[in-house]
């Protein structure tokens, strides 16, 4: 027997039971396009996450000398010859859109006292030109100005530093910290710009001050991370392969954003596994929506399937018409799914989600502050998983039903009355 | 199993029966539905079997007509030992040899009575012009011009039970297998039908065996097997 025998059965018996059909079929359409919209949606989420917290961090991708990651100290850092090549390495690895933003720091953990008070702080030493464009912190700006290319005694900090140590505008304090000589020295700087994240340990805890100040000051040459600013986290694995290739130096120590920020990375993780376990809920609605409703049909006609039998239908081939009829089912919501799926995704959403309105204050994770608009990702790849999913599912689904009417018994199911 | 073999069997018994056994497993005892029964019915043949309810003619169509297995001995259709075969071999046996009428006509309910009956031909893989053209011959033959297109819910039950007749013989099987085929219809259609069965049987040289309880179809068989308990208790050729 020809299989298209099988597969016109198996459509004229969906299209028979149109209400059924239409049910089930919307059941799975929804559970896809929903899917599709919170796969886009924390997709989205997640490169906000991310973009937000390599913007705070050092980048999606960090150079740093061994060793320094873990022990902070000003002692592990890059000297002036390998900050050369690093960024001549960066120039030198193919990227469609050109040399990615760049940024140099000299990092070191310190303290910042005015008359009045002291409170621990991290001292970036950073380079204003590049640092405008790469870092979060110049546009959470909220009065005087970002640094200068020029400024030496300038420093850029947070408002919690500000209040608790009883600055202003124009402001002095000291940052001390151990110098490269093992002496602890400090560095007297000029409040010219202050900014508020919403997130205390930053608005508290963060100074910024010229790089030449912070290599004069602490007796430091080079720099103790190259952070490279990318348009996409996807581009990470790409780069990182080629700046690895380019820098076999061992004092040198590339590293994508998931290592330099462990926190970061496992809040993504953490919320991927939400996403997995809210994905598998939504996969034994589908597969329980196929599952009766192909199984239903297979109970309801189990006299038809008795005579189709009787006609000639072997057990296998009875079997295949209902595992069809599920597949079919499958098929026509899927389409339906990922239409709808990316109606409601982009056709409503493509400006975002504002959850503002569930929060007060600033929205803060793992750290880092984030845009509550979470504005929805296309990602084809995960479009295509969505769909093989739910493919899946309802193929797995329609095996039940169909080994059911396998092994009907067709002398007795000719007695079954509907 | 093929049609080559099925061919091969002319000249041999349409239906035989050696030392048949369908027991039914049931609690507190096994129900033998069949015992030991020896039956053979040639080419041709118009039989009725007639018995009480219980006495097992369902059953015995059923195993003849492939839709249950023996317990135990052996039934050949048209030459080729049935009880054994394979699932889809079976299947090809009853798509290809065998026609089946129902008491309660078993029509499919999507389909309208044209492709009800040329439903085998479909699962054959006839090209539609020949099926639509066996079928329409079929029809006028029956008595069905012009309910081509009705959905059996449309049709009286003598025309649905004729619809049926049409489906089982459509694809010129050796052998029809009827159960109560008249039970559900007044006398006039029910001996209009009866007709028909006779005509094709008279013309086509298919074999029907009936399983029946209705004395219009006794008394028109050309040999009458009466059942009880499972066994034959009188086989009567006239």
């Amino acid at each position: 027997m020809r299989s298209w025998i099988l597969v016109r059965l198996a459509l004229r018996n969906v299209s028979r039971e149109a209400r059924r059909a239409v049910l089930t079929c919307s059941a799975m359409a929804l559970g896809l396009a929903l899917l599709v919209f919170s796969r886009a949606l924390a997709d989205g989420g997640h490169e906000d996450w991310i973009d937000a917290g390599v913007r705070m961090g050092q980048g999606h991708i960090v150079v740093q000398a061994p060793g320094h990651l873990e022990s902070g100290s000003i002692d592990d850092r890059l000297s002036a010859e390998q900050v050369d090549a690093i960024m001549r390495a960066i120039v030198d690895v193919p990227r469609k859109d050109g040399p990615p933003s760049t940024t140099t720091r000299l990092s070191v953990t310190g303290l910042a006292s005015s008359a009045t008070s002291a409170l621990p702080v991290r001292i970036e030493g950073v380079n204003p030109e590049t640092e405008t464009e790469f870092s979060f912190f110049p546009g959470k700006l909220v009065e005087g100005r970002y640094l200068e290319a020029d400024d030496r005694l300038a420093a850029f900090v947070g408002t919690g530093l500000v209040e608790r140590l009883g600055l202003r505008l124009g402001s002095r304090f000291v940052v001390t910290a151990q110098a490269t000589n093992g002496e602890i020295e400090g560095q007297l700087v000029r409040v010219v710009g202050i900014f508020r994240t919403g997130l205390d340990e930053a608005d508290e805890g963060m100074v910024h001050i010229p790089i030449g100040t912070a290599r004069s000051w602490l007796g430091a040459g080079g720099a103790t991370s190259v952070g490279m600013l990318l348009e996409h986290s996807l581009e990470v694995e790409e780069i990182l392969g080629g700046l690895q290739d380019r820098l076999q130096d061992p004092g040198i120590r590339v590293m994508s954003w998931s290592e330099a920020s462990p926190e970061l990375y496992a809040a993504v993780k953490v919320d991927d596994y939400g996403d997995y376990i809210f994905h598998a809920i939504l996969f034994g609605i589908i597969a329980l929506a196929v599952l009766n409703s192909v199984l239903m049909s297979v109970l309801y006609r189990k006299r038809e399937f008795g005579v189709l039998q009787a006609l000639g239908l072997s057990a296998r081939q009875t079997g295949a018409v209902v595992f069809l009829e599920g597949v079919l089912l499958t098929a026509f919501a899927g389409v339906v799914g990922v239409i709808f799926g990316l109606a409601i995704t982009w056709g409503f959403f493509a400006d975002g989600l504002d959850f503002s309105f569930a929060l007060e204050g600033e929205f803060d994770f793992a750290g880092i502050v984030l845009d509550p608009v979470i504005v929805p990702e296309f990602r084809w790849v995960q479009l295509v998983q969505s769909a093989w999913s739910i493919g899946l599912v309802g193929v797995l689904a329609s095996i039940y039903p169909a080994v059911h009417a396998m092994h009907l018994d067709v002398a007795e199911s000719m007695k079954f009355e509907r | 199993m093929n049609r080559d073999t099925m061919a091969s069997s002319n000249g041999k018994p349409a239906v035989r029966t050696v030392d048949l056994w369908k027991i039914y497993p049931q609690e507190p005892e096994p129900v033998e539905a069949v015992k030991s029964l020896d039956l053979e019915i040639g080419p041709g043949e118009f039989v009725a079997m007639a018995g009480p309810s219980g006495s097992g003619k369902t059953t015995l169509l059923n195993v003849i007509g492939g839709l249950t297995r023996p317990s135990r001995g052996e039934v050949w259709v048209g030459g080729v030992e049935i009880g054994s075969l394979k699932d889809k071999d079976l299947a090809r046996i009853r798509l290809e040899h065998i026609g089946f009428v129902f008491q309660a006509f078993n029509l499919l309910p999507v389909l309208s009575a044209l492709e009800n009956a040329e439903f085998p031909l479909l699962l054959r893989g006839v090209p539609a012009e020949e099926r639509h053209a066996r079928v329409m011959e079929l029809f006028e033959e029956i008595g069905l011009e012009g309910l081509e297109d009705r959905r059996p819910g449309r049709l009286s039950g003598g025309q649905q039970q004729r619809v049926a007749v049409a489906r089982a013989v459509v694809g010129e099987p050796a052998l029809v297998l009827a159960d109560e085929p008249t039970a559900n219809l007044d006398t006039a259609t029910g001996n209009a039908l009866l007709d028909v069965m006779e005509r094709l049987n008279h013309e086509r040289g298919t074999t029907f065996l009936f399983s029946t309880h209705d004395p219009r179809v006794m008394e028109r068989a050309h040999r009458l097997v009466r059942l009880v308990d499972g066994e034959i208790e009188n086989d009567e050729r006239r």
